[in-house]
């Protein structure tokens, strides 16, 4: 029933067993799954390249080096491989858009749908550094820890994300 | 831990997250923007089993001892409504969370290469601005506040209590609406039209009456 080809697990399953990835982060790193931090990592990491100044940044500064920032950025990379073991043995690999954008812009052109892409990648990014956190650092892993940070940020996602997919077209 | 170590265990940890966001289709952009025009509940229910599940290992980590002690992020009242809030503007155009946006990349969704890339740009942005946004928005933090803390209980107790309700929320939604209803032809959450939706377009498409 829940083969490695078959396209969809029961997400009941499926979402146990992620949260199920706390026991490694704590016993190992003594911290909870978070995604979004590996940007600035990363990012940052690429601009030193051009501009050594960034490392002063106390902000950018703490998030270039040692195993806890090194360690997300290796687990961001594992879920881009993870998908794609996962897609290519059940035979739901992709190519174009989502036919949902189709829907939810009236418009099958793929240069809205890429220019609202970056868009929406920036805006998503600089609001979950600005939050500290993301739908895994405050969601998953906050709630789970019952932080009062990660309920206020939830629910705050939930009502950015809500009110702007009111103003797309309904997707069904 | 070493950084080599490190990596390792993240990249072993991460192939296992991108195999179970792949398997539970909550990384589809049909499903994310679906959940937040709340015609489609697979979003929900992950998450809400990941935080259960994650509830039980924490509370069961802390009375064995093999989890001394939890990591929760201070509490900014601005900061966390206004990112929080910006985060989710960004969810619904990007049709992805910071983690899923890999798991769209290894799919082989071309937007999400974009939409990697304005990630990048947007986290390094927000790094450059933090000085400036600092004073306004990310001082005064009243602390690593925690329900348990704020109500003086241990953290077991009402992380089990918590854990308990989110089943009985996600047994009542399958009761309400079984999963693979929201699954799509494609596993991707589009979802054929409702049947107001299609009256809708036939009125629409009707020659109007004088």
């Amino acid at each position: 029933m829940f083969g490695f080809k078959e396209k969809a697990w029961s997400p009941y399953l499926a979402g146990a067993l992620i949260g199920l990835l706390q026991v490694p982060a704590f016993i190992f790193l003594g911290t909870a799954l978070g995604a979004s931090s590996s940007y600035v990592t990363v990012s940052a990491s690429l601009a030193e390249l051009v501009d050594p100044g960034i490392r002063a940044l106390s902000y950018a500064g703490k998030y270039l080096d040692g195993a806890k920032n090194w360690w997300q950025v290796a687990l961001v990379a594992g879920i881009a491989i993870g998908a794609f073991l996962s897609a290519t043995v059940s035979g739901t690999r992709r190519s174009a858009p989502s036919p949902v954008w189709a829907r939810a812009l009236g418009t099958r052109n793929t240069v809205a749908r890429f220019a609202l892409a970056f868009l929406g990648g920036f805006i998503l990014l600089f609001g979950a550094r600005l939050a500290d956190g993301c739908t895994s650092g405050h969601g998953i892993s906050g709630i789970a820890q019952l932080a009062v940070s990660g309920f206020i940020a939830v629910a705050a996602m939930f009502a950015g994300g809500i009110a702007t997919a009111m103003l797309l077209k309904p997707v069904r | 831990m070493s950084i080599i170590a490190a990596i390792g265990l993240g990249l072993v940890m991460g192939i296992a997250f991108g195999f179970l966001l792949e398997k539970s289709r909550v990384f589809e952009p049909g499903v994310i923007v679906g959940q937040m025009q709340m015609r489609n509940f697979i979003m929900l229910r992950i998450f809400l089993a990941a935080v259960a599940s994650g509830l039980v290992v924490l509370a069961l980590g802390q009375l064995t001892g093999l989890i001394p002690k939890l990591d929760p992020k201070a509490t900014l009242y601005g900061a966390q409504l206004l990112g929080g809030f910006l985060a989710g503007v960004g969810i619904t155009l990007a049709g992805a969370c910071p983690g899923t946006i890999l798991a769209q990349v290894g799919v082989g969704y071309r937007d999400a290469i974009v939409t990697l890339v304005g990630g990048l740009f947007g986290a390094l942005t927000f790094a450059y601005f933090e000085p400036t946004l600092r004073p306004i928005l990310l001082t005064g933090s009243p602390g690593k506040l925690t329900l348990h803390g704020l109500l003086g209980l241990p953290f077991w107790p009402l992380a089990l209590g918590f854990a308990a309700v989110l089943v009985g929320t996600l047994y009542a939604m399958e009761r309400w609406r079984p999963w693979r209803m929201e699954l799509g032809e494609n596993a991707d959450g589009v979802l054929p039209p409702t049947k107001r939706a299609e009256r809708k377009a036939e009125a629409a498409a009707a020659p109007a009456r004088g």
